[in-house]
């Protein structure tokens, strides 16, 4: 491990110690902690190491701790090396001290004075001229949401900017909510007008399960696949396997064949509800197990010393094919929702196309 | 046995490396199995797959255990093994050579059919594909967007522009679903349609053209105007003042004068017609400032600066003719009506019942004032329907029912003297004393008798003409004035015209039927009234009992401007001749003011 440096404010010492999934770091020795140069703009208040015992050595992996205390919007800690200033530690959620929450809730806010403030003597609906207003600022938030699509393609290294523009996504598609209902003046009726808004309240409750599954399956895939990939998971099956094919030769023709079976039929992916599905039924991996399991009884001698090999290589293997599938099956829960969101998010676009130009073209 | 078992093997370049092996056995087991001497390696083959031994007569064979084997293509049980034949065991070939010398046998053995190099990671792939992420699935993100999007365009944009474009000229493969579409009711733009219509325009349907004639702009009045041809303006434009005076209000800009800045349609059945206060006092509130010469005063709020009532009275001048006069109704001393009627409503209103012709009877107020048509004001009062049951014109209690005409005294005075005339002259059974003697049955008189009976008569006619006129029948209800010839004395009698009024808030609209829940007296307070002079119109704080200002609180009903007030009061389009705001001469033409006083007189 290389060297962490943590430049430490000492009077937000409190707010840095590693807790959750860093603590049980924290009994390792103690982190090195540098004087602060003067002339680094990056760094806060120097802290020495006897004051902040309780910073400890943290994981890479982890992501690292670059809290922003009070009103120093520099970070109070951070570690060197090749993390700089790292946000790993912060979800979308909370990028910036969660400034695009406070953007979004000013938004909803101006927006709830200007309806109640600025009605119209025929109502308070679209047609009037904060109705227009409204309508006007929820087009562009819905354009320039959609500009994240294009955003993401652009991604390079620019890991801050893109965390950043999915937390305005977020926040500020919530507010299209509010913002929305105001414009339509909580009228509904069966016309193109309240599909659009329909489509959009639709492509948001499918951006919350965006935000539900990227707080979720991320970690658990991470806890899942440790270091390993799924490529490297499918190489060491593919390894089980071949040693699974080498140990059953010594064995009875119903072992070969199962474990043949193992190798040639056990499924890991496939269609879109073999993805989702946590274990399909029939896995010949486990029938393999169960049978070899089951068979070993009447064997003897060497060959039953050779089942029990295969035996606990099967388990190996199931093992392995378990977390594949848990792995396959995260990717595609993380991706579902992406499968109603984008298409939504076109079809809402469309709609909001007719919404407009029809609006003005019988005005 | 003795045997020689070459092992090939093969680089990638295909080029094979022998390996010879000596072997000296009775039977060679060839299997998968370790204890199998050719040992094949291999899940293909079996654990015991096939024997090869020597026979009693020298000669090598070959015998299938567990597996089976092919010689030269066949599948045999067992065979003779003589050079040159090719068995298969499983995925391998094993060719009998040539034996050498002091060897019985010799095979040379390869694995011809080698599993493929990722025989064990086949799992989740189907046609060679892995497929472990939704991408590798049916699901396209494209594909639904794309789709989605065009069809939403389509059903949604094209259509309906296509349609408001070129209305009824669908050609080519749209014609039939659109005709079918149109038949059943939907129609292109029919979701463009962003609420109901107003209940005046349901019947345009889906026409949207009748009022959005040209796309991207903004209803104009003309289509307004294409129906509602004589909608008033707001005042009226007779003069250059008043024309300026409404180019300054209505001409500002482009919207202002437009009918669909007030009246936006689409918002349900009653939604079409303003009821806010600030449509009125934008201007109203603060008139004077706007409008120096306006005789109107400022109004902001019907609870908090409304001004009394004006009430527009019907005043008779000496030459006969009449005016209606505006007076403020906390003008006691002015707003007394001289409508030339006596009628104390104290009296008709007494609990304990007027006398009647047919006894007492408890008089109320609808006796007299009968709902019109429209329930909204009450029809004239009528001295045929309402006042003549009680007070007949019968000028001589001993002939009856028989009445004078009302409404023209001379021709009630001719029918008196017509009367007594008759009496005295005709054969009728009625007690008539005449001056000289009894007239008997079948007698013609003479011409003295003749002057003599007519003398009678006009002279009975006379009195009971003064009777009738000065003391009994029409004194009682009419201002009366006698006149006398300056020569013959002969006296003549004028009753003043009866002017009532019959509209006495014309600017302002009280629907009585949508009161009726009330009670007369609860507004109107006649019960103690003696004279026909006192105006029992209620006062604006009455109204204010249960009306609320512009900003209706939970315990009043509404009161806006509109509540009592029309916009288009100015006078019509088409040209109707109108009055300033503040002055309402009496208009003869009046057809409802015009029959109550034929009705009264």
């Amino acid at each position: 491990m290389p060297p962490f440096v943590a430049y430490v404010k000492a009077d937000t010492l409190h707010k840095i110690v590693p807790s959750g999934p860093l603590a049980r770091w924290r009994q390792r020795a103690p982190l090195g902690i540098q004087k602060k140069n003067s002339k680094k703009t990056d760094g806060a208040a120097v802290a020495n190491s006897a004051q902040n015992t309780a910073i400890r050595y943290v994981p890479r992996q982890h992501g690292i701790v670059a809290h922003r205390c009070g009103k120093n919007t520099e970070p109070a800690l951070f570690v060197a090396g090749d993390i700089g200033r790292g946000m790993q530690h912060r979800t979308f959620l909370e990028y910036r001290r969660y400034r695009y929450l406070k953007v979004a809730a000013l938004l909803v806010l101006v927006s709830i004075i200007g309806y109640s403030a600025y009605g119209s003597p025929v109502g308070r609906y679209g047609g009037t001229p904060m109705g227009y207003i409204l309508g006007t600022l929820g087009a562009l938030l819905i354009a320039g949401l959609m500009w994240l699509g294009v955003q993401k393609r652009r991604y390079r290294a620019n890991a801050g900017g893109l965390r950043g523009w999915v937390s305005a996504h977020i926040y500020l598609g919530i507010s299209l909510i509010v913002i929305a209902t105001l414009h339509a003046g909580f009228q509904i009726g069966w016309n193109v007008h309240t599909l659009a808004y329909m489509l959009m309240i639709a492509v948001i409750i499918s951006g919350f399960f965006g935000v539900y599954a990227y707080l979720r399956f991320p970690s658990l895939m991470t806890e899942n696949m440790g270091e390993d990939t799924l490529d490297g998971l499918l190489l060491k099956i593919a390894d089980v396997d071949r040693e699974l094919r080498r140990v059953a030769l010594d064995l009875p023709d119903d072992f070969v064949k199962c474990v043949d079976a193992s190798a040639r039929a056990t499924r890991i992916g496939g269609g879109v509800l073999a993805q989702l599905r946590p274990r399909p039924k029939n896995c010949p991996t486990l029938r393999a197990a169960e049978f070899i399991q089951a068979g070993g009884k009447n064997l003897n001698g060497k060959a039953q010393q050779r089942n029990h090999d295969l035996y606990s290589l099967m388990l190996r293997k199931q093992k392995l094919v378990n977390r594949a599938r848990d792995d396959v099956r995260f990717k595609a829960m993380l991706d579902l929702w992406l499968y109603a969101h984008v298409p939504l998010s076109f079809a809402l676009l469309a709609a909001l196309l007719a919404h407009i130009i029809s609006v003005f073209f019988y005005w | 046995m003795k045997l020689l078992l070459v092992q090939i093997t093969r680089n990638r370049q295909g080029q094979a490396a022998r390996a010879a092996q000596p072997l000296d056995i009775d039977v060679l087991r060839v299997g998968r199995g370790t204890d199998c001497k050719l040992h094949l390696a291999d899940p293909r083959v079996a654990l015991h797959h096939a024997t090869i031994g020597r026979s009693g007569d020298g000669e090598c064979f070959i015998e299938a255990e567990a597996g089976g084997i092919q010689i030269n293509g066949q599948f045999e049980r067992a065979a003779r093994l003589k050079p040159g034949q090719r068995i298969k065991v499983g995925p391998f070939e094993l060719v009998v050579m040539d034996k050498p010398p002091d060897h019985d046998l010799a095979l040379s053995v390869e694995l011809i059919e080698p599993l493929e190099d990722d025989a064990g990671n086949r799992q989740g792939r189907r046609g060679g594909r892995l497929r472990t992420s939704l991408r590798n699935t049916w699901l396209s993100k494209r594909l639904m967007s794309w789709s989605g999007a065009a069809i939403i365009l389509a059903a949604f944009l094209i259509w309906p522009v296509m349609n408001a474009i070129n209305p009824g000229a669908h050609k080519g493969p749209l014609q039939v679903p659109l005709q079918t579409t149109l038949q059943a009711g939907v129609t292109a733009d029919a979701a463009w349609d962003p609420g109901p219509l107003s209940s005046g325009h349901h019947s345009f349907g889906r026409d949207c053209a009748q009022c959005h004639a040209t796309p991207f702009v903004r209803t104009q009045n003309a289509q307004c105007e294409s129906c509602h041809k004589a909608i008033g303006w707001h005042f009226a434009r007779n003069t250059a003042a008043q024309q300026a005076l409404h180019d300054a209000v209505f001409m500002q800009s482009a919207d202002a004068s437009r009918c669909a800045s007030c009246h936006r349609d689409h918002k349900g059945p009653l939604g079409l017609v303003r009821q806010d206060s600030p449509l009125c006092t934008q201007c109203h509130a603060d008139l004077k400032s706007r409008h120096p010469q306006t005789l109107l005063p400022n109004v902001a709020d019907f609870v908090r600066d409304h001004p009394p009532f004006k009430l527009s009275m019907l005043v008779p001048d000496k030459k006969g003719s009449e005016a209606i006069v505006r007076i403020p109704q906390d003008d006691k001393v002015q707003l007394k009506e001289d409508s030339h009627l006596k009628f104390p409503h104290d009296v008709h209103l007494l609990k304990k019942g007027i006398r009647g012709p047919n006894g007492r009877i408890v008089m109320e107020c609808k006796n007299c004032h009968v709902p019109d048509e429209t329930g909204t004001r009450f029809k004239a009062t009528t001295m045929q329907e309402h006042c003549q049951d009680c007070h007949s014109l019968e000028f001589e209690p001993k002939a009856g029912t028989r009445q004078v005409p009302h409404g023209d005294v001379e021709a009630a005075l001719a029918t008196i003297r017509e009367f007594y005339a008759q009496a005295v002259l005709a054969d009728t059974p009625i007690d008539v004393v005449v001056q000289d003697g009894i007239r008997r049955p079948g007698e013609r008189i003479g011409s003295a008798k003749r002057q003599s009976a007519l003398s009678w008569a006009t002279q009975k006619a006379d009195k009971i003409s003064r009777e009738l006129m000065e003391d009994r029948v029409c004194f009682i209800c009419h201002q009366i004035t006698r006149s006398e010839n300056a020569q013959t004395k002969t006296p003549s009698w004028k009753i003043e015209p009866i002017a009532i009024t019959q509209h006495w808030l014309p600017k302002a609209r009280f629907p009585h039927n949508q009161h009726a829940t009330r009670e007369c007296s609860s507004c109107h307070k006649v019960e103690q009234s003696k004279s026909s002079s006192d105006v029992a119109i209620p006062d604006i704080d009455n109204c204010r009992e249960c009306h609320g200002g512009n900003a209706t609180a939970a315990d009043k009903a509404p009161g806006t401007c509109q509540t009592c007030h029309g916009f288009h009061v100015g006078g019509s389009r088409s040209g109707t001749p109108v009055q300033l705001p503040g002055q309402l001469p009496y208009d003869p033409k009046d057809a409802r003011q015009k029959a109550a006083r034929n009705d009264l007189r």
